[in-house]
């Protein structure tokens, strides 16, 4: 709303235009900040006292043949972590939105588990499924069967890409769920009447129609699995396999070359950024226009009988390894005192739990610190993404389109790369080694998830219903507080879950920028996977809790996760 | 149309349940090859389930579908086409013109699933855009196109293969009023030139009416009568055909009836005092006080200024009057009974009283409707 003011008193821009702007140009500085700082310190060389301009960094690095084998297996994993996320991503959203499958309601929900929970957990479980000869699974196959599974060893790249596929599945399964089930059924019954077979009819118009959204899930998943730092610190270093992201924390592990990590980072920025102005150029050229509102809802197909076994095998593989044995394992684990592959039940106790909670500083801090990070960052994250929500949907309208793409950066960037950032801009401050700079990092690189579902909700609520506000004589903070506010509660609500769950579970930015007395659970996870299986098992289990019931109030609140 | 007696789709016994819901209850009908079939009536009748049927989209629990002297669907013995087995055309609502295709693409696709080779899928899909006017939009996105130019486009689609039925499902209703007349023409144009036996689900009559050699109107699962447009317009056989089709319905009893030439008349004692003679349409006798309706088309109630008292003449008050163009609809009150005219403009105003009568050839006398709830 433009407020021409009263004639004779000219009113100054009020709150509601500077509010708005003040939050974008908080999110702004929160990214361009330490990227401007790691591009920075990219081109400087120190030699003696005084830093020079050069590219040594980049011709030294590009140059390194460590640089390209880590690139490499990085986009390996990114790649088969994306084919494979798609294919079962896919596949369990058509089981789930279109056939007849038993239990698709409670499946429905189930899919959604592991996008709440921690991949670095995940990972922790899987070495105690699969770790070579010593895994659960290897052991209770010889022992059962006198199968032999010696080639299963979860330290390598197809361990981690089938973690990362775990994971990464809900994004590609939430991407296109909603298409599916709202596609105008008239657009595939078009195409059997006049001649194409049930396959036929998936391959030439159900596929491309779902291929926007299939595209936009495959490069979310692509970025952000190939830029994720837990599972490869995991699965990837113990063997001495480099990636990506473990190589940029290994730059910054004494004797630290800040020049290499900074290098590598810039790098990696220039491609993620590049792969999402490509994803952006490709969506606006193809928007399908598939819910038309006048048609009929798909029906749902009538599965033959090995059809509803396949399906179903499909989902409780999938749940199966994603959920149900992690925590399995996790669970035996931190039951267990000394953990030697097999879970005695007779020697369970809460013998860890107890130290974890009671007896033992670090953890205990730990929790403290990712509680109160979590809380604080989800709240600022929420108040941050409101205002900016209102800039993109009532700001000025030539700008929102700009404003937008800028504050959707952040969501591509791997938090790796933030922290590195960060740390560079604070490692001479007094910030540095704080909590507050790990919330600040925090909030920079998550809050375009709070803000994109807060705008999305913001999108369905018309004007007219503030300017009635408005007419009725309410004030702009009137208008907010009653009318707005109200209105958006189911989003500020899932936006401030969204955000606690990430945070709970944040590994990649929180690994550069911890000092001692400000580690979180996944630091401390981290830290314990070398000391002892039994107390990481537990605080793992503490953390999925965690998890888990915010997963539930999510559940709870109705609210909807939104994507693209 | 010139060929006459073959049935070229005939449905049998048709039943097609939603969990308890039957959305079909028992139908059976026939279309003639080279005919129009119009399935009328209102939404939730059944009439889109029956063409879903027909194309294989919907599997019916009992009954029988035969198209073109080939069985598609026997529940009795156990057969079931699938949709693409059955060689149709089919035109929806939406339009349903994939947004991912061009307009050929979108044209060429039943060519294309049937393997024709690709310089005759060329020339055909060429010829069929040609009869629908979209020659120049061939390599378009579909999705640039217009609600009428894609509504071209489904029907180029559905003709294309040359298929010997087409469904049209409510194909019309999302364009606006002139070029609905438009697509109309143009459809009857077509079919008379390629020959096809058509299907026509609608819920507008004037659609069903303009475009079929015979209309089947449904209510509720179930065939409430059918047979060639005049007739259907003409002699409602059912209350609720005769309340579809708007024409007012007064409640009554049957006073006496006599025979004439061309029927038996009735007379119906409506309210006090208030009765009228009419046409009993149907096999039935009605005897003297039976329930019964009087049914007239609104167009058929005359009114004249108050005074010229004749007899068959009511007195009415008129309550509200709306202009239509040409014509004044007035809604009358006769003694108590609400009652709707259409005519010409006469400078009556509500609450002054009017003659109104009713020729008995206009007035249709059927039967009281049973335990039927009121629509």
């Amino acid at each position: 709303m433009h407020d021409a003011g009263l004639p004779g008193r000219r009113r100054g821009p009020g709150l509601q235009r500077v509010l708005p702007i003040l939050g974008v140009l908080t999110g702004v500085l929160l990214v361009a900040g330490p990227l401007a700082a790691m591009l920075a310190r990219s081109l400087l060389l120190w030699e003696g006292e005084e830093p020079r301009l050069s590219l040594h960094n980049f011709i030294d690095l590009l140059s390194d043949p460590r640089f390209h084998e880590a690139v490499g297996n990085t986009l390996l994993c990114g790649i088969g972590t994306t084919i494979a996320s798609c294919v079962l991503g896919l596949s369990l959203a058509w089981v789930v939105a279109r056939t007849d499958m038993p239990g698709r309601r409670w499946f429905e929900i189930a899919n959604l588990i592991p996008f709440f929970l921690s991949p670095y957990v995940g990972a922790i479980s899987w070495i105690y499924l699969a770790a070579p000869n010593s895994g659960i699974i290897q052991q209770f196959m010889r022992v059962q069967f006198g199968l032999s599974l010696e080639f299963l060893n979860i330290y390598s790249l197809g361990g981690v890409i089938w973690v990362l596929t775990l994971f990464y599945t809900p994004y590609v399964y939430l991407f296109v769920i909603a298409p599916l089930r709202q596609m105008d059924a008239a657009l595939e019954d078009a195409a059997r009447v006049h001649g194409a077979s049930f396959w036929l009819t998936l391959r030439l118009v159900t596929v491309p129609l779902l291929m926007p959204a299939l595209l936009s899930g495959a490069l979310v998943v692509f970025v952000t699995s190939a830029g994720l730092f837990d599972v490869p610190l995991a699965l990837a270093s113990p063997s001495g396999i480099r990636t990506m992201p473990t190589e940029i924390y290994a730059a910054v592990q004494y004797p630290s070359d800040f020049g290499r990590a900074a290098a590598f980072g810039v790098l990696v920025l220039t491609v993620t950024v590049l792969l999402t102005l490509l994803q952006r150029r490709y969506l606006s050229r193809r928007r399908y226009e598939t819910v038309t509102g006048k048609g009929y809802r798909p029906r749902l197909i009538r599965l033959s009988l090995p059809g509803r076994i396949a399906a179903l095998s499909l989902e409780v593989i999938y749940i199966g390894a994603g959920v149900v044995l992690p925590t399995l394992a996790l669970v035996m684990v931190s039951l267990s005192r000394l953990w030697t592959g097999r879970f005695n039940p007779d020697r369970a106790s809460l013998a860890n739990f107890e130290y974890v909670l009671f007896n033992y500083q670090l953890t205990q801090q730990a929790i403290t610190n990712s509680l109160i990070l979590a809380v604080t960052g989800a709240t600022i994250g929420v108040a941050l993404s409101l205002l900016q929500a209102y800039y993109l949907n009532r700001g000025h309208p030539k700008r929102r389109p700009f404003v937008d793409a800028l504050l959707s950066l952040p969501l591509g960037i791997p938090g790796i790369i933030l922290g590195l950032g960060f740390l560079i801009l604070a490692i001479r401050t007094p910030l540095y080694s704080t909590l507050a700079i790990v919330l600040i990092a925090y909030v920079a690189r998550f809050f375009p998830f709070a803000t994109r579902t807060v705008s999305a909700m913001f999108q369905a609520i018309n004007p007219e219903l503030e300017q009635s506000a408005r007419a009725s004589g309410a004030s702009w903070g009137q208008t907010m507080r009653l009318v707005l506010l109200p209105l958006l509660r189911p989003a500020l609500i899932a936006a401030w879950i969204m955000l606690f769950v990430i945070f709970i579970r944040e590994l990649g930015a929180t690994i550069l920028l911890y000092a001692q007395g400000t580690e979180t659970i996944s630091v401390a996870l981290v830290i314990l996977s070398d000391r002892s299986f039994g107390y990481a098992a537990a605080l793992a289990v503490i953390q999925l809790l965690l998890l888990l019931v915010a997963f539930v109030l999510f559940r709870a609140s109705k609210a909807s996760i939104v994507q693209s | 149309m010139a060929r006459q007696g073959r049935a070229f789709v005939r449905v049998a016994g048709l039943v097609k349940r939603y969990g308890e819901h039957p959305a079909v209850d028992g139908v059976s009908l026939t279309v003639e090859e080279g005919h129009t079939l119009a399935l009328l009536g209102p939404s939730g009748c059944g009439k889109t389930t029956i063409l879903r049927c027909l194309a294989g989209l919907e599997t019916p629990e009992e009954g029988q579908i035969e198209i073109g002297g080939r069985v598609v669907f026997d529940r009795a013995a156990g057969v079931n086409l699938m949709p693409e087995q059955r060689e149709l055309g089919i035109v929806f609502q939406s339009y349903a013109v994939w947004p991912h295709m061009t307009v050929a693409e979108n044209v060429g696709f039943p060519l294309r699933v049937r393997r024709v080779p690709r310089p005759e899928q060329r020339d055909r899909v060429r010829r069929i855009l040609d009869v629908v006017g979209l020659a120049a939009w061939h390599d378009r996105p579909a999705t640039n196109l217009s609600g009428g130019q894609q509504q071209r486009v489904a029907l180029a689609r559905a003709l294309v293969h040359e298929p010997r039925l087409v469904l049209f499902d409510e194909a019309l209703s999302n364009l606006d009023a002139q070029l609905r007349e438009q697509m109309r023409m143009e459809l009857k144009v077509l079919q008379g030139r390629l020959g096809f036996t058509a299907i026509y689900v609608t819920h507008d009559q004037a659609e069903a009416f303009g475009l079929a050699e015979h209309v089947v109107v449904m209510s509720r699962g179930r065939v409430e009568t059918q047979g060639a447009p005049r007739e259907v317009f003409h002699r409602p056989d059912t209350p609720f055909v005769a309340r579809f089709l708007g024409l007012n319905l007064l409640q009554g009893r049957v006073l006496r009836s006599r025979s004439a030439d061309d029927g038996t008349y009735a007379e119906i004692a409506l309210r006090d005092g208030i009765s009228l003679w009419g046409r009993v349409v149907g096999p039935q006798d009605l005897a003297a006080g039976a329930p019964a309706l009087a049914c007239v088309r609104k167009e058929h109630v005359r009114l004249a200024p108050c005074g010229a008292s004749q007899d068959g003449v009511l007195s009415g008050e008129v309550r509200a009057s709306s202009f239509l163009g040409l014509t004044e609809e007035y809604v009358l009150d006769l003694g108590g009974l609400e009652l709707r005219a259409v005519q010409p403009f006469m400078g009556t105003a509500p609450g002054q009283r009017v003659a109104v009568s009713i020729q008995p050839e206009e007035c249709i006398v059927l039967p009281a409707e049973r335990a039927e709830a009121p629509q």
